[in-house]
């Protein structure tokens, strides 16, 4: 090649990084962030789309640029000519990608650090995952619910297991998610930085019912998170919350309650079908046993099994007698 | 009596030896890439039933239980039934043609290999009538022990198929080393070669220990064993540990031999020796070493103790270099050569620029910070499609295209082959590149309903889908119009330096006429080894 | 280039060179597979081991197992006396030497079982504890390669009592000596991980 061409391309190629590094950092690809931690998270993102984006420049760009540039002429049978390495080359691509991953590791092992360094004053939470659904316990205070609440700036610092089968624990806006792993304790740390209403996903394949293990975290001020403490202190009484808050919405699918589970049979109607389900029992009394015994019954096509048969330890009795009352009204 | 016996003894019709015990290694060879073609085909549809189901939010095409099935057995049968033999099917026509063996090592055994396959795909496949396997390919315990019995045959299936891989690595091995024709030193191996070299040997290592785990598995479900029962004092950590041990490894296995594809097409049609070739050979096995010491980066989420993550997130970053060696190596290679843009060649570089993504957002998920956000989610799933299908299955077409006139005596249809590719190259971006999005903004993977925030990227990646599934149209019909119709390919339409293309097409039974003796590098084109102008010139491309 | 050069050819008809025989060398690679197969057991017992222990382990027969693994190791010895002898020549004497090994490798597949049945009787099953299953799984497996060796001297045996071997033709018999040695060293593996730690 001329020597002016070199210049060209390497003109070519600045022009190209620079510009790619300059846009990749410009890009918003991340939620919203709701923690400290999602800021140190999404830092090292940016920083990793920017190293990235140029060598994808420089490597697209060099494939599109020979594509155009070597093409045989036509009817031009003869071989280019040989060329079978060059040593100074081949080290400089060898050392180079070296340094930048000796870079990005270490800036990734500062970061990692960083998001999980113990803090003072954290809120212990206890999070335990079942099929499917979340219980959250506040050891402090002594509370058990399945809604979680979390004062904006406090460090949290949750506790995270599961009673079945692996679950994941992963609010995208806190950029945290662990495994809940039966038998085992984990630790997640963050911080909540803004107040808001934030979805809980799990993300680890855990059944039929995966897709619908959504719950919610509400981050607020102190004075609104002390209140809802308190309530909480006695459990959920509306028969909505219960319905959602004890997992019944994420498998059975009732329209008062605007929940459209597919992994149990739908509850709408339910007054009708229960009276007929059992000969001898009162639509009353087959509701109360299918939630407390579910296998004393099994509603066909659906396995036996499938539906927890726990709910008479988890549900206080009031709450269990407002449920029934609300699933024979709708 | 007496003429049906006669009748038996007429030899039996060419092409019926492709249907029963041969152990002729190019019969073997098309009996892998056919089969495992049709398994993909089975798999695509499986992804088709995905791409339906995601068309929109809500469960309306298969409820949750099916859905997992469904994508639970699209990922299995891509892996285990798809790309890992086929490539292995390549090896098996190639390997002793390029190092000019007659046959592998151990022809009966290498027949047996191929004969598990089907078996093992039966299996898997039965498994839908026994409640099929649901709890995706990785099979996490403890929801894989609780799972319906389809499960069960579902690991019986995997442990087939992973003793069919097993065999095949002892054949090539052996075969590589002791049957090379004389002045085949091992600095004259082709590429491919080599992949499959570093290949074998990951599979040596690797695959039983994935046969340990999955018969700790079976056993726990048939005879109650207790390993991974959590309140017999049983770790599901373990099953992730043997998992990935194997598993990672096994993504290497899965696109070193595609690279050797792209070193062979390269040099071919850019008429110039391949740039570094002792680099690139060497990459293959440091990969392959490296690649043994990554698996736990499939972990970083789950209760693996924290400070063993960081060693393995540095060994992942540290396999970007003699990937990179590869990627640089190729680009010059191309450089100052002269192109010529047949479909093998347009899916090499498909290959580069895709694979290249999915390589990049490797770095991604091996920052550990960044990938405790994006586990689990559509981001890996993108990844993973852009390294496996932007690379892997872009390397297996590359190589389909390349070799069709040495396998059948038949050029393809020039013309169909490249708008395969387009279609395809379109389809995948179309189909993948919305979904690292989606994974960013929270999609987790593996859910039949989604939030309709994220209805716009899974409808780009359900068209993009269908495109796919349409673009495989044009490559059968190519694949078998061809077959009658088209040009005779005579021995080296390429006018490639490799040894395959140094005999017939289809190559005689014994490969060669005469043992052939090597006296150059297979890639020393523009060195004179060629006539300018032999029998049978290109043809296609023009 | 280097590798452009012509080179002397016969020497790279590659493993004849290096004085390999192909059986041999895919043996070798197929026992490499085996090792690995019986490091992800070795690894799964040694976590349970390490991360509950229970007090099951002393229900195991040191004793009992000792003498078993020496019935093992001397078997090994008939095996290298076989070898010995065919390459001698003298295949009757490697015939005598192989039903020795035949004998011994049942000897210990009976001990093998004995100790198994004991156990059972303690209360060790399969389904009993990790421990269990992590033991009888190892072990049975170590156990069943026993068995396909014994199989596979027997068959060495028939064809040594055709006279399939010879001084200069006993490939056969050097790669079942391979793999019996092979399992035997599992086995001293297997013995002082699981009796002796
Ligand atoms: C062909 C298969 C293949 C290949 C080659 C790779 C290659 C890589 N993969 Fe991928 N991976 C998969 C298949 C593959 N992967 C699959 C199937 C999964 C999902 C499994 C599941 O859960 O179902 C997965 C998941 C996966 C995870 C787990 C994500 C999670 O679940 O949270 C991680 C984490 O580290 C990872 C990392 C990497 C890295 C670092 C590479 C590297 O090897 C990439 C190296 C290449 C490059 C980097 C590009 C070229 C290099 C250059 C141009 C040089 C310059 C570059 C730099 C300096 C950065 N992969
Ligand atoms: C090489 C491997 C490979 C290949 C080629 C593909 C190809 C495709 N994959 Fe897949 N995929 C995986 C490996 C692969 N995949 C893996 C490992 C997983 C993870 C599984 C898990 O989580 O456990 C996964 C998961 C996965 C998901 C995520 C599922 C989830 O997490 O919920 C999705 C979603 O869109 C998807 C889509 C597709 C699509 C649209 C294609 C398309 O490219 C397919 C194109 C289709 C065809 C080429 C065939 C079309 C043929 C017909 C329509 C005719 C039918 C004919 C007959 C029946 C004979 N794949
Ligand atoms: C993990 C999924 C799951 C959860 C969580 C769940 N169920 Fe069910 N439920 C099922 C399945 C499956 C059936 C049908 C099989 C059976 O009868 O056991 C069922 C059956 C029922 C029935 C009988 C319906 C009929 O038509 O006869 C009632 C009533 C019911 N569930 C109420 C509840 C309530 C109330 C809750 C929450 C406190 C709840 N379920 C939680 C899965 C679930
Ligand atoms: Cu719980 Cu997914
Ligand atoms: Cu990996």
């Amino acid at each position: 090649m001329k020597e002016r061409s070199i210049l060209l391309v390497i003109f070519a190629a600045l022009i190209l990084t620079a510009g790619g590094y300059l846009a990749a950092t410009q890009l918003h690809l991340m939620p919203f962030q709701a923690s400290t931690r999602a800021v140190e998270v999404d830092r090292l993102f940016q920083l990793l789309l920017g190293i990235t984006a140029v060598i994808f420049l420089l490597v697209e760009g060099a494939l599109v640029y020979a594509a155009l540039r070597f093409r045989r002429k036509p009817g031009d049978d003869t071989d280019a000519v040989p060329v079978h390495g060059n040593n100074a080359l081949e080290i400089l691509w060898t050392l180079i990608p070296a340094a930048i991953v000796v870079f990005v590791g270490i800036y990734s092992v500062q970061v990692l650090q960083d998001i999980e360094r113990p803090q003072e004053n954290t809120l212990v939470v206890e999070v335990i995952g079942r099929q499917f659904t979340w219980e959250f316990h506040y050891p402090e205070d002594n509370v058990t619910t399945s809604e979680l609440h979390l004062p904006v700036g406090r460090p949290v610092l949750f506790q995270i297991t599961a009673e079945d089968v692996i679950h994941s624990f992963w609010v995208p806006e806190f950029r945290a998610k662990r495994d809940a792993t039966p038998g085992q304790m984990a630790e997640l740390r963050i911080t909540p930085s803004q107040p808001g209403r934030f979805p809980i996903r799990c993300a680890e394949l855990c059944g039929p019912g995966h897709a619908g293990m959504i719950s919610e975290v509400v981050v607020e001020d102190q004075a609104a998170y002390d209140a809802w403490l308190a309530a909480a202190k006695t459990g959920p009484s509306d028969p909505v919350e219960i319905f959602t808050q004890f997992g019944c919405a994420a498998c059975h699918t009732l329209a008062a309650a605007g929940s459209n589970g597919q992994v149990g049979p739908p509850l709408d109607g339910l007054a009708a079908t229960a009276a007929n389900r059992v000969p001898g029992l009162s639509a009353e009394e087959y509701v109360r046993q299918s939630i407390l015994e579910p296998g004393a019954h099994v509603v066909q096509p659906f396995a036996n099994g499938l539906m927890p048969a726990d709910f008479g330890q988890r549900l206080t009795d009031e709450q269990l007698d407002a449920l029934i009352e609300f699933l024979l009204a709708n | 009596m007496k003429s049906l016996v006669s009748r038996l003894r007429q030899p039996a019709p060419a092409w019926l030896r492709y249907f029963g015990w041969n152990t002729d290694h190019k019969v073997i060879g098309v009996q892998y890439l056919v089969t495992t073609f049709f398994f993909f085909l089975v798999g695509g549809a499986l992804a088709m039933v995905v791409r339906t189901e995601l068309l929109q939010p809500g469960v309306d095409v298969v409820n949750g239980t099916q859905y997992n099935r469904v994508m639970t057995n699209h990922g299995s049968l891509m892996i285990f039934l798809w790309v890992i033999p086929v490539l292995a099917g390549f090896g098996n026509y190639f390997v002793p043609l390029m190092i000019g063996a007659r046959d592998m090592a151990f022809p009966r055994m290498n027949a047996l290999s191929f004969w598990l396959i089907p078996p093992g795909g039966l299996l898997m496949i039965a498994s839908f009538f026994a409640g099929a396997a649901e709890a995706g390919w990785t099979a996490y315990v403890p929801l894989s022990i609780r799972t319906p019995d389809g499960q069960t045959l579902w690991a019986l299936g995997v442990i087939v198929l992973g003793t069919s891989s097993i065999l095949g690595a002892v054949n090539f091995l052996t075969t590589i080393v002791t049957m090379r024709a004389p002045g085949m030193t091992l600095w004259r191996l082709p590429l491919f070669v080599w992949g499959i070299i570093a290949t074998s040997l990951l599979v040596l290592s690797a695959t039983p220990v994935l046969t340990a785990g999955l018969i700790m598995v079976a056993l726990d479900r048939l005879v109650g064993t207790q390993f991974f029962a959590v309140a017999g004092g049983g770790d599901p950590v373990l099953w992730q540990n043997l998992f990935w041990f194997y598993s990672h490894p096994a993504v290497y296995i899965m696109i070193l031999p595609g690279m050797g594809i792209i070193s062979e097409v390269f040099p071919v049609f850019s008429r110039k020796p391949i740039f570094g070739y002792r680099m690139i050979a060497l990459s293959s096995l440091a990969i392959a070493v490296l690649g043994l010491t990554v698996w736990a980066h499939h972990m970083f989420t789950s209760g693996m103790d924290p400070r063993l993550r960081i060693p393995y997130m540095v060994s992942s970053m540290v396999i970007a270099v003699p990937t990179g060696v590869k990627i640089f190596s190729w680009l010059a290679t191309i450089w100052n050569g002269k192109l010529r843009f047949t479909t093998p060649m347009l899916f090499a570089m498909g290959f580069i620029s895709q694979f290249l993504i999915g390589g990049l957002t490797g770095i991604f998920l091996a920052a550990i910070p960044v990938d405790l956000h994006v586990h689990d989610t559509y981001f890996v799933v993108a990844h993973l499609h852009f390294v496996l299908f932007g690379g892997s299955v872009s390397a297996i077409y590359a190589g389909l295209y390349y070799w069709y006139p040495k396998i059948t005596g038949r050029m393809y249809d020039e013309r169909l082959g490249q708008a395969h590719f387009w279609m395809n190259f379109i389809g995948m971006s179309l189909t993948y590149l919305p979904m690292f999005l989606a994974g960013l903004q929270g999609m987790p993977r593996r859910v039949a309903d989604y939030d309709p925030n994220f209805l716009v990227p899974n409808q780009l990646a359900s068209f993009g889908g269908f495109l796919l599934g349409i673009s495989v149209l044009p490559f059968l019909y190519n694949a078998f119009v061809s077959l009658r119709s088209g040009k005779e390919a005579g021995g080296n339409p390429w006018r490639a330096l490799t040894l395959e293309w140094q005999t017939s097409s289809p190559p005689p039974q014994h490969n060669f006429e005469q043992e052939p003796v090597i006296t150059h590098g297979p890639y020393d084109y523009g060195e004179g080894h060629l006539a300018p102008h032999p029998a049978g010139a290109p043809a296609a491309g023009e | 280039m280097e590798y452009t050069k012509p080179m002397h050819e016969d020497a790279f008809r590659a493993g004849r060179a290096l004085g390999l025989d192909h059986l041999k060398l895919g043996v070798w690679l197929f026992i490499g597979s085996e090792v690995m197969f019986f490091g992800g057991l070795i690894a799964a017992f040694l976590f349970y081991k390490v991360n509950n222990p229970t007090p099951e382990s002393a229900l195991l027969d040191v004793g009992l197992v000792g003498i078993n693994t020496f019935v093992l190791l001397a078997s090994s010895l008939t095996v290298v006396s076989a070898l010995a002898a065919v390459g001698r020549g003298d295949v009757a004497s490697m015939n005598l030497y192989l039903i020795a090994t035949i004998v011994l490798g049942v000897a210990f597949l009976s001990g093998q079982a004995y100790e198994f049945v004991s156990l059972f009787r303690h209360g060790l099953t399969l389904s009993s504890s990790v421990f269990g299953s992590s033991f009888f799984t190892l072990t049975g497996f170590h156990g069943l390669h026993v068995l396909v060796g014994v199989a596979w001297a027997l068959s060495t045996f028939f064809r040594g009592m055709r006279g399939n071997y010879t001084r200069d033709e006993h490939i056969g018999v050097e790669v079942f000596g391979l793999y019996w040695h092979f399992v035997d060293i599992v086995w001293i593996v297997l013995f002082t991980v699981i009796y002796l730690i």
